[in-house]
């Protein structure tokens, strides 16, 4: 099955995403608290280490994402241009593939500058290079399933705000609903710690790769999608 | 909603979908182009199922609709190249095509322009191009006389009889004389319902209209 029409769709939603002020404050005010994440943990232990600044990356995806997903659908729907693209011969898992690489490359532009702390920390001290190739690979991670989860939102409605809220609001949950297994009887305490974003993501940012933890963001990844191309089929 | 609606379009055919508002013409159109999924029914293109094989039967369709939304920071040539990419054509074809296309539809002037900033007459003629891109068979013109100024109407007519001898042309439109122009055939619909075939004849003036009449009337309390 050739997928003739990605690279324009592509090339539009890179457009698109780029041409709006939005992903410019984004990835302004992103690289700013991540910059003073990592001076004042820097000052204060000392350490060469990027762990702390890993959790604090996957906080501001957690709310950052959304806010890119949440237009790429809802606004195709809402200024009728959807109708138009789908008279074409695309398909609508082309036009859902191209907004997540899309909504992703705005992502890796956020993540790509914050190179520079590693660096530092390998210019000045000798960091533990395992927990910042593992910290990178789980916010990648972390960062595919939130875009997949905030386009299936944007693709159920019109409303931009209506999917950044939902998106941002399960996001959430999902980072901390580890904490009710507390008081949750067995099996439904495994289950919940299963769902949890956090705890898929902590081995990542210590430096403990697990398969398990991949394929829990891999498979999310993918179930994310295929409801973006079902809520976008189902018009 | 359509409720046994039934019809063929043959190449060299005009034709017509009329109706009140709200007689099921938009939906036809949306079914048509795939946008819809009908729950019962099917429509086809050059022999495609518009659901089964619907990007083979779309390869096959150009579609004005009826309200232009286009990307307003696209520039004209942008919008086209999109678009002529999206039919599947290559970077070369595409790129003859926007050429045909612009001329014929008096485009040349404003290919650097962002869509956003045409007028409304403008977005209608890109509209208009980006149907005519990759020559398909058949075109569906959803009002595509709205926004047009006179001189553009006359334009976009000798367009259509042009095309109608190469193609399958289908046009809905409020304005009966309009299709009475073009149109060698019209379907009248109401309520979702077809209510008859009427004959187009150009050279009898307003006889279109006394058959829209009479099929609609009974109806129309």
């Amino acid at each position: 099955m050739a997928m003739t029409s990605f690279l324009p769709l592509l090339g539009k939603e890179l457009r698109t995403l780029f041409v709006q002020p939005i992903a410019y404050v984004l990835l302004a005010v992103f690289l700013l608290v991540m910059g003073y994440t990592f001076v004042t943990n820097l000052a204060l232990t000392h350490s060469a280490s990027l762990v702390r600044l890993m959790f604090q990356a996957a906080v501001l995806l957690l709310l950052f994402v959304p806010l890119i997903t949440m237009r790429v659908l809802a606004e195709e729907r809402r200024h009728g241009t959807l109708e138009l693209l789908l008279a074409t011969p695309v398909r609508e898992f082309e036009i859902v593939l191209a907004k997540y690489v899309a909504s992703m490359a705005l992502v890796a532009a956020m993540l790509v500058p914050t190179l520079i702390y590693p660096a530092v920390l390998a210019w000045y001290g000798q960091p533990d290079w395992g927990p910042v190739y593992s910290g990178y690979l789980g916010l990648g991670l972390l960062a595919s399933l939130l875009t997949a989860m905030g386009l299936a939102f944007s693709a159920l409605t019109s409303n931009q705000v209506v999917a950044a809220t939902l998106a941002s609001g399960l996001g959430l949950l999902l980072w901390v609903v580890d904490a009710l297994a507390a008081v949750l009887p067995a099996p439904w305490d495994e289950l919940v710690v299963q769902c949890s974003l956090l705890a898929h993501f902590t081995p990542f940012a210590t430096g403990a790769v697990y398969l398990s933890d991949g394929g829990f963001f891999f498979s999310s990844t993918l179930l994310g999608l295929f409801l973006a191309v079902r809520a976008l089929a189902r018009r | 909603m359509l409720d046994g609606v039934s019809f063929t379009l043959e190449r060299g055919e005009v034709l017509g979908l009329l109706g009140p508002n709200g007689a099921g013409k938009s939906t036809c159109v949306r079914l048509l182009t795939g946008y819809l999924v009908p729950a019962a029914g099917r429509a086809s293109i050059c022999g495609f199922d518009v659901q089964d094989a619907g990007t083979l039967a779309r390869r096959r369709l150009g579609f004005v609709p009826e309200d232009p939304r286009l990307y307003p920071y696209l520039t004209v040539d942008e919008t086209l190249g999109f678009y002529a990419r999206l039919k599947g054509l290559d970077r070369a074809s595409a790129k003859s095509e926007r050429d045909r296309v612009c001329a014929r539809l008096s485009l040349d002037g404003v290919r650097r322009s962002p869509v956003g900033r045409l007028s409304r007459g403008f977005r209608q003629r890109v509209a208009i191009a980006l149907g005519l891109l990759g020559d398909p068979p058949l075109l569906i013109l959803d009002e595509p006389t709205n926004g047009l100024d006179p001189w553009q109407i006359l334009d976009l007519r000798e367009l259509i009889v042009e095309l109608a001898a190469t193609h399958a042309l289908l046009l809905t439109s409020h304005v009966l004389a309009e299709i009475e122009r073009v149109a060698t055939r019209a379907l009248i619909l109401q309520n979702g319902r077809l209510l008859g075939s009427a004959h187009v004849d150009p050279a009898a003036p307003g006889a279109l209209e006394r058959q829209f009449l009479a099929m609609t009337a009974p109806l129309r309390s």
